[in-house]
Parts: C-alpha cells; structure tokens; sequence
C-alpha cells in the first residue's frame, strides 16, 4: 500500500500510455474526446497555480486559451508558420498580455479581480468577433492544419492523443515542482496573508505576475494544442463560460493541489460522455455540482481521494 | 436635420438601456450594502422575471397581474439563495462566496434553460400603440413605460431606505452589522431582506425590457456585467451613484454604437470597466471599509 502511494503516478502513465493499444482499441472518437480532456487538464491545472495557490481569483482563464488558439490558428493558417513556431508564438504573445496586465490587474482584490479578468476575457471575445478580416469573426476560422514537428504531423488522432498527453505529463510535473519550490511556498504564504507576505519582504506584486505569466502560457498551450485538434475555431469556444467551466473542474477536483484540478477535468470532461450528452441539464449539473462541493465537500474530489488513502496507509503503517 | 434626429435617437436607445444598467446595478448596490457582497447571479434574476412574465401572460393573466406575480416569484427566489445557498458558506471567505454566486448562476440558467427552452421569447408591450415622434426620432411606447418604471422603483426604494423604520434598519446593517445586532436588529432578516429587494429589482428590469428584446435563458449575463460597471463607476455602496453612471454608461454606449463603432462597442464598455478598476482601486476599497485583517 505504502509503494502504491509513493508510485502511483508511474502507473498513472503507464495506463495512459497503454490505453489506447489496449482498452480504448483504436477508435478516433474515444482518442478525440480524451484530446479534449487532456486540454482541460492543462487549463485546470494552470489555472489552480493562479487561483489554488496564490488565491488571484480568475473569471477570464479562457483569454489566455484564445490567445493560443487565435495565434496558432491565424498564423498557420493565414502566414503558413509551422505549428510549433506559431505555438511558441501564441505562448508568448499570452505571456506578454498577462505581464503587462498583471500588475493592475492582480492588484485588485475579490470582486474587483473577478471582474476584471472576467471584463479581460470579454474583451479579448469581442476582439475576435469584431477583427473579422484577421479571426473570421463569429462564422469561425476554418482549416487550421494538423500539429506537425519538422515534417512529422500529428494527423492520426491516436498520435495526436501521445503528444497531448505528453505535454499533460509535463506541465503537470512542471506544476508540482513550481508548487513544491520555494516559489511555490512563496505563493503560499502570498495566499494565505498578503500583509504578511510583505512584512517578510517578499514582493508580492512581482510573484503574483510571474504566476500571471506562468499560468498563461501553459493555458495557450492548450489553445494552440485546442486550435489544432479541432481544425476549426469559434469565439464561443472562448468566452466567459468557458472560463467558468475551468473555474468549476478547479473547485470540483479539489482547489489548491495540482492533481485535483487535474481529476476535476477529466471527470467533469468525461461526465457527458456517460451520461449520453444530455447537453441541456449540463449547466444546470455543473452549478449543482459546484454549490455541493462548496457546502459539503470543500476539499473536493481530490480530498475524498487522499482521505481514503490516508485511511490506507496509517492501517499498512500501524 | 436628419443628423440631429439621429443624436436623438441614439439618446433614447442610451436612456432605454441606461434605464436598465441603472436598475441593474442599484439591485446589486442593495445586497452589497447589507450583506457586503457582489451577487454574480443578478443577471439570472432578470431573465426568471421576465421569462416568467411572459409564461403568466400566455396563460392568460392580466398584465398588471402577471407583473406583480412575476415580482413575487423573483423576490422569494432571492430570499431562499440566501437563506439556503449563501448563509451556510457566509464564513468561509469571500473566494467561495464569489464562487457560490457564480455557481448560483449556472444553476439558475441552466433551471431557465430546462423550462423555457433554447429559444427566445417576446413579451407583448405594456400597452398598445404606435410609436412617437419626437424631433424626428421615434419613441416606442414601451420606453415611456421603463423610464416611468425606473423612477417609481427609484423613488420607491429611497423612500423604504429614507423614511422607513425597516429600511433605516438595513442601512444600520450596512454601516456596523456588529452596532446594528446589539441595537437588536436581525442582520440574518436584513440580509434576506436585501436579496429579496435586489432579486426583485433584478427582475423588474428583466420585464420591464423584455418588450424590446429576445429574452432567453442566457440574456442576463451582458445586463448583469454591465450593471457591475455602473455599479463600480457609481461609487459601490452609493444608490445614486449607481443610478448616474448607469444611465451615463447607456448612453455613452448608444453613443458609441451610432457614431463609433457597433462592432467594438463592448470592447470600449470593458475596457472602461478595466481602466476605472485600475484608476480607483483603492478609492473603490475605501467605500467598503470593512476589510478586517
């Protein structure tokens, strides 16, 4: 018991890797769907290093999503770049909007902060529908191109689904190494007491942007990686909702511990799946499952999980 | 003259729109005052009015009826999130407050969602007949009607918080909530109190505008947000405030739709909200002056 809860994450990869060889056969809807997960692993988990960490409240995480997006697509499309220079591109057009942001933004607290990343996400939305000539506006962009890394591309969804995944892996390890840094603590303590924080000396203001920034690459990422699996990109797929939707797998997984959002994602991704895409009662589901979370179960999924492993490992111990 | 007749009309659609970001924004002032906190969900209690005005109409009730009805139906549904959804998790922190409020409004429009439909409904106007002209500009009947209704609501509200024991009550929850409860003041009845008052306010604006637009489930959003703008410019805490800058926003927003740009004009709107939260943070805080640390 003790070796599985030490090593659990090497059979989490090994799963992940086997399963489409194995379980999943070789249908290009199952790798389509877990694509789509594996995309919102990446938002949930860069959004928990904002929000979970240092407790920056974001209504607007899906602007820096539409920022990847919208570059990777325009500049295949439009200039013929490669997919991964227009990625890097994306990457880093989103890092310089949430540098330049950051600082006025993050220096409000609460409401103010909610509404002002939320007012963030409309505009880079309204942006999109208004600049037709560039984005295609609300009729959409078509055609963007396959992933492809000198030469190879990614249009088998199963090898699509290895690079997706991969890249999953990585910022998720990436996530957990910030986390556990003394940046990370850092965050921590910025989270807990800001006025604290600063008695200490630590520049708050300049730590709350580096995550800013962090958190926004890895979210246009996703965007990019969203821009390619689809072929085709809508301003819907960008909007406050969106944002919302992210917000919700953060507080569902469990807010605060990289592997919760992460569980938040997948299970609130592959809930329609098994419920036969009842797509009316979704919203409805996901704000009931959000107010049951906030009243009952404030460690979300991810609590539940450690708590029964807990249980576990004191018995193997003792 | 056909210049200035449009400077006309864009004023009129501004004071229709104002009317409602006015309205809007006043119902969150008044739950904010009270119980210190910014309802996402405002947006939600203006599509169930006037959705459900027009379900009551189709089923034959009298307008005046529907409306009061409607009212009603809106008012115990603020009542019951704060006493079922909000009150629980009151002390959690304001995180999870924002958090519960948005949750409140993903249930409740997806509720909308399941009994009306994808679909947008029309509600017949106030009363028959033609539109006006008024110095070449026309004024659509129904306009009178919210404007007449933004300024009862508004002198309604200001007498209940002036001149009324209740109302005096609340506004002592607002200023000291720890003053207010030894004078004997329920702050649990005041906070209910003020969600029932915001729902309903909310809603009225739904209604009241339902006529000129195509409610569906997710037309509360723009409203809502809007509102907050208003809300911000205004001043937080401040009923008038509120109702200056919403009216302001609607008609600089007309104005910018006619002359400007109709593509752009919510990007202007937005980022007018980001520059005023930029420009007066920390007067914004000052209103509240409650942050205890």
């Amino acid at each position: 018991m003790k070796l599985l809860a030490k090593y659990w994450w090497i059979i989490l990869l090994l799963f992940i890797a086997l399963y489409p060889p194995t379980l999943g056969g070789m249908s290009p809807y199952r790798a389509g769907v877990l694509i789509f997960v594996g995309i919102y692993v990446i938002l949930a988990v860069s959004l928990d290093l904002l929000m979970g960490y240092t407790g920056q409240i974001s209504v607007g995480h899906a602007a820096f999503f539409a920022i990847g997006a919208y570059v990777s697509g325009i500049l295949t499309v439009k200039c013929g770049v490669s997919p991964l220079l227009a990625m890097l591109a994306g990457m880093g057009l989103s890092a310089a909007v949430a540098w330049a942001m950051g600082r006025p933004v993050l220096a409000l607290k609460e409401y103010y902060l909610a509404m002002a990343t939320l007012a963030l996400n409309e505009i880079i939305v309204t942006l999109i529908i208004g600049l037709q000539w560039l984005t295609g506006g609300a009729s959409g962009l078509r055609d963007v191109p396959s992933f492809s890394i000198i030469g190879f591309s990614f249009d088998n969804q199963i090898h699509y689904y290895y690079l997706v995944w991969a890249i999953v892996a990585l910022v998720v390890a990436s996530s957990i190494v910030v986390a556990r840094s003394s940046f990370g603590r850092t965050l921590i303590a910025i989270h807990s007491d800001e006025t604290a924080a600063k008695t200490f000396g630590i520049d708050c203001a300049a730590y709350k942007v580096r995550v800013y920034v962090l958190s926004a690459i890895f979210a246009s990422i996703a965007g990019s990686l969203f821009a390619h699996h689809m072929g085709f990109l809508a301003p819907d797929d960008f909007s406050v909702f969106t944002s919302i939707n992210i917000l919700v797998m953060l507080y569902l997984g469990g807010i605060g511990t990289i592997y919760g959002p992460a569980l938040g994602a997948v299970f609130l991704k592959l809930l329609p799946e098994v419920t036969l895409q009842f797509q009316d009662y979704e919203m409805l589901m996901n704000g009931v499952i959000l107010i049951i979370i906030l009243v009952f179960v404030p460690k979300g999924l991810f609590g539940i999980v450690t708590g029964i492993k807990n249980r576990f490992v004191t018995r193997g111990a003792g | 003259m056909g210049d200035f007749s449009h400077l006309v009309q864009f004023l009129f659609s501004g004071l229709t729109s104002g009317s409602v970001y006015a309205l809007m924004a006043v119902s969150l002032v008044i739950v904010y005052k009270v119980s210190l906190l910014i309802c996402f969900a405002q947006g939600e209690f203006f599509v169930v009015g006037a959705l459900t005005m027009v379900t009551l109409v189709s089923k034959g009730l009298p307008m005046p009826v529907a409306f009061a009805l409607s009212v009603l139906v809106a008012m115990v549904l603020g009542a019951l999130v704060e006493r079922v959804l909000i009150r629980p998790i009151q002390h959690t922190g304001v995180g999870n407050l924002i958090v519960m409020t948005i949750a409140i409004s993903l249930a409740l429009r997806g509720s909308a969602l399941l009994i009306w439909g994808k679909e947008s409904h029309i509600l017949a106007p106030f009363s028959a007949g033609k539109p006006i002209a008024v110095l070449g500009a026309t004024l659509q009947p129904q306009v009178l009607w919210i404007m007449g209704i933004t300024i009862l609501v508004l002198l309604v509200i200001w007498l209940f918080f002036e001149k009324t024991t209740l109302g005096v009550a609340m506004r002592a929850c607002a200023e000291n909530q720890l003053g207010a409860s030894l004078m004997g003041i329920s702050t649990q009845k005041a906070a209910i109190l003020s969600w029932a008052w915001g729902a309903g306010i909310g809603a009225l604006a739904g209604m009241t505008v339902a006529p000129l637009l195509f409610m569906q489930y997710g037309s509360g959003v723009m409203p809502m947000v809007k509102g907050f703008v208003a809300m911000s410019i205004g001043g937080l805490a401040s009923i008038a405030g509120a109702v200056i800058a919403g009216f302001l926003l609607g008609i600089v927003e007309a104005y910018t739709i006619g002359l400007i740009s109709s593509q752009f004009s919510d990007t202007i709107v937005f980022a007018i909200l980001i520059i005023v939260l930029f420009i007066r943070p920390s007067g914004l805080f000052a209103t509240t002056g409650r942050r205890e640390v």
